[in-house]
């Protein structure tokens, strides 16, 4: 980072705490200082320097009225800097597209507090109409919610594309979370007696057990999968084995499809790939999809996995004859 | 020495407080901390200018009458917004909306903290849709109604934008292509470069213009194959699956083993294919013959792989 950057960051804060402390007239140091994630000592100075700014002559009656000591700040800085400022085209969009998806998640109020925030928001900005955001529809997403908001145990039946089963389990729902264009369930599950993510549209059968959950989110909010610059899909166990695979420019949506460890261009316009495998059967049907445009290159025991499912599949095909004309 | 942080306030407060442009060497008189050198003075104004900038705030450059020739200004307009009487239940809902969604940069936080709200502190993510570069860019061409031009599979483009969609975990501009005097939806991550706006009100859209109407639901209707009617069979293992993720798709028979045969149309065999691949085994497409032909050869080519030096040429011929 440059320290011309910095100072623009710098001074970015300096105007949102001045905003903020514009309004409040009083705060205590501690609290500014976490609300604004910076520590007090920074704040402090930041502040101390604020206040022998102002107009010119700068004599103390034109500068900004901020009394810091070690506790508290207290302001007496005018309507005017209380004001909200023009949003940047990257804050306006965030803000925006932030509702949006809010308001688009499975039992949100379409009338309520949020809703009425975007409006006069987008009227203010002048974008009523310019996004559309849609997390995905489910047949099952309206039970799920009630249940995660009320703290009702399901019973689901589920099918593991891992393992390539339907199995019945009693969940304790603690979120619905959408990543990807898909929605995934957080939960305790009581078969596996651990944290999992189940994929939505691979629940089959959803019911209340009539019990409460009897084990509660993790308060922090840090559930699994959430990688530290933020949620994941999969987080690749300690049993997963690294295969390598080499892509076609037309096989490249695998790099935006699944978790990949490294990806390096290789000879002839393609691209190695290594990427974590926990299950044979995710892996074979990933080869499946990716068809001709796809070679493993290791480790041995996968090699073959593409061609054996394509096998298993075929003879599917040898023995579902359709219906002659 | 002044430090640069209060040197950049003192210019902001100095920019702002009358609507009349200011020399850089007005400026340099008011604002302490300034080289007086000329040279030296306008490299640090210049600099002090992309500071702003990188902050958000808006200098406007004027020419003005006088020596100095060029004069500088902050805008009200251009500084603050009009008052958004947003109450504190709507204050709340904004920040936990950009608590509770994941985009990967801190903008969102940004703009809470210049709207004078209060910042978020740890809520759980509860969607995630990616921040991509050209998004700003296009929302802002949205907002001014202006045509954007961007690179798209190795082609400039024109577009007059209608609307952004997020939908299926991709980012969609759909919009009025004016070069091909259609409409078209295009994946915002697939852009060439970052869209460029044209002059404010550039963009017309034809007044039968329905932007919701681009984007159809399920992945095999996005696309613009001739449609078909396939038939499906799917074992016993994910029939109740495929039935319920299939919502357009209409069961044409149940057998005894629980397997079900299901006919459906779609536009984009690409995706259908996809999307079956990823259920292994269990469903096998019945028809129409082409369809079904042709996922026999892209499952082919898995089995009788080509030697590895023949690769990427090839796949055309397997899928077609």
């Amino acid at each position: 980072m440059t320290v011309r950057h910095e100072a623009g960051q710098r001074l970015r804060r300096l105007l949102a705490v001045l905003t903020w402390l514009a309004r409040v007239r009083r705060a205590p140091v501690a609290e500014l200082a976490e609300r604004f994630g910076m520590s007090p000592e920074d704040l402090v100075a930041d502040l101390e320097l604020a206040a022998c700014c102002g107009l010119p002559p700068y004599t103390p009656d034109q500068l900004m009225e901020i009394m810091v000591d070690e506790h508290e700040v207290v302001a007496e800085l005018g309507d005017e800097l209380a004001q909200p400022r023009r949003l940047t085209p990257a804050e306006g969009f965030a803000l925006a597209a932030s509702g949006r998806a809010i308001l688009a998640t499975p039992g949100s109020d379409p009338d309520g507090a949020l809703a009425r925030a975007l409006d006069k928001l987008d009227a203010a900005l002048g974008a009523a109409g310019s996004l559309r955001i849609d997390l995905g529809g489910d047949p099952h997403l309206a039970e799920l919610r009630r249940a995660v908001d009320e703290g009702r145990q399901l019973r689901v039946r589920y099918y593991s594309l891992s393992s390539d089963e339907e199995t019945e389990r009693v969940v304790d729902p603690w979120a619905l979370v959408a990543l990807d264009g898909r929605w995934y369930l957080d939960a305790w599950c009581h078969r596996a007696d651990s944290e999992r993510r189940f994929r939505v549209d691979r629940l089959v059968d959803v019911a209340q057990t009539g019990d409460v959950v009897d084990h509660p989110a993790p308060a922090d909010g840090a559930a699994m999968g959430d990688a530290p610059e933020g949620p994941a899909a999969f987080v690749p166990g300690p049993d997963a084995v690294v295969a390598e695979v080499l892509v076609d420019p037309a096989g490249m949506w695998l790099v935006e499809a699944v978790p990949t460890l490294s990806v390096e261009p290789a000879r002839g316009g393609r691209t190695t790939v290594r990427l974590a495998v926990a299950s044979t059967v995710w892996f074979e049907r990933l080869l499946l999809r990716l068809g001709p445009h796809a070679e493993v290159r290791g480790p041995k025991e996968l090699v073959g996995a593409g061609r054996s499912a394509a096998e298993r599949l075929l003879e599917r095909y040898r023995e579902a004859v359709p219906p002659a004309d | 020495m002044v430090d640069r942080l209060e040197r950049l306030t003192n210019l902001v407060l100095v920019l702002l407080r009358d609507e009349r442009p200011k020399s850089l060497r007005e400026i340099a008189d008011e604002v302490p901390g300034y080289p007086s050198e000329g040279e030296a003075r306008r490299q640090a104004f210049e600099r002090d200018k992309r500071s702003l900038r990188e902050g958000g705030i808006v200098v406007t450059t004027t020419p003005i009458e006088g020596p100095d020739q060029i004069g500088y200004l902050i805008r009200p307009d251009d500084f603050y917004l009009p008052a958004l009487d947003l109450d504190a239940d709507e204050q709340a809902a904004l920040n936990l909306a950009v608590a509770g969604v994941h985009l990967g940069d801190p903008s969102g936080r940004d703009a809470l903290w210049r709207l004078g709200l209060p910042a978020p502190v740890g809520a759980r993510p509860v969607a995630d849709i990616k921040a991509l570069p050209g998004l700003p860019a296009l929302w802002d061409a949205l907002r001014a109604g202006a045509v954007v031009e961007f690179g798209y599979r190795g082609e400039r483009r024109h577009v007059a934008p209608a609307l952004l969609r997020f939908r299926g975990g991709w980012w969609y501009l759909v919009g009025f292509d004016v070069d091909k005097d259609a409409g078209r939806t295009f994946r915002v991550d697939r852009m060439d470069d970052v869209p460029r706006p044209g002059p404010a009100g550039s963009a017309r859209l034809p007044d039968a213009f329905d932007p919701e109407a681009a984007l159809p639901d399920e992945p095999w209707r996005m696309g613009e194959d001739e449609p078909e009617r396939v038939e499906l069979l799917a074992g016993p293992e994910v029939a109740a699956l495929v039935e319920q993720q299939m919502r357009s798709a209409s069961v044409l028979e149940r057998r005894d083993d629980g397997s079900v045969v299901l006919a459906l149309e779609v536009t984009n065999v690409d995706a259908l294919r996809s999307w079956l691949l990823e259920l292994g085994e269990h469903v096998v497409v019945l028809g129409p013959p082409d369809v079904r032909a042709a996922m026999v050869d892209w499952l082919t080519s898995l089995v009788d792989r080509p030697p590895p030096t023949r690769g990427v040429g090839r796949s055309k011929a397997g899928a077609s």
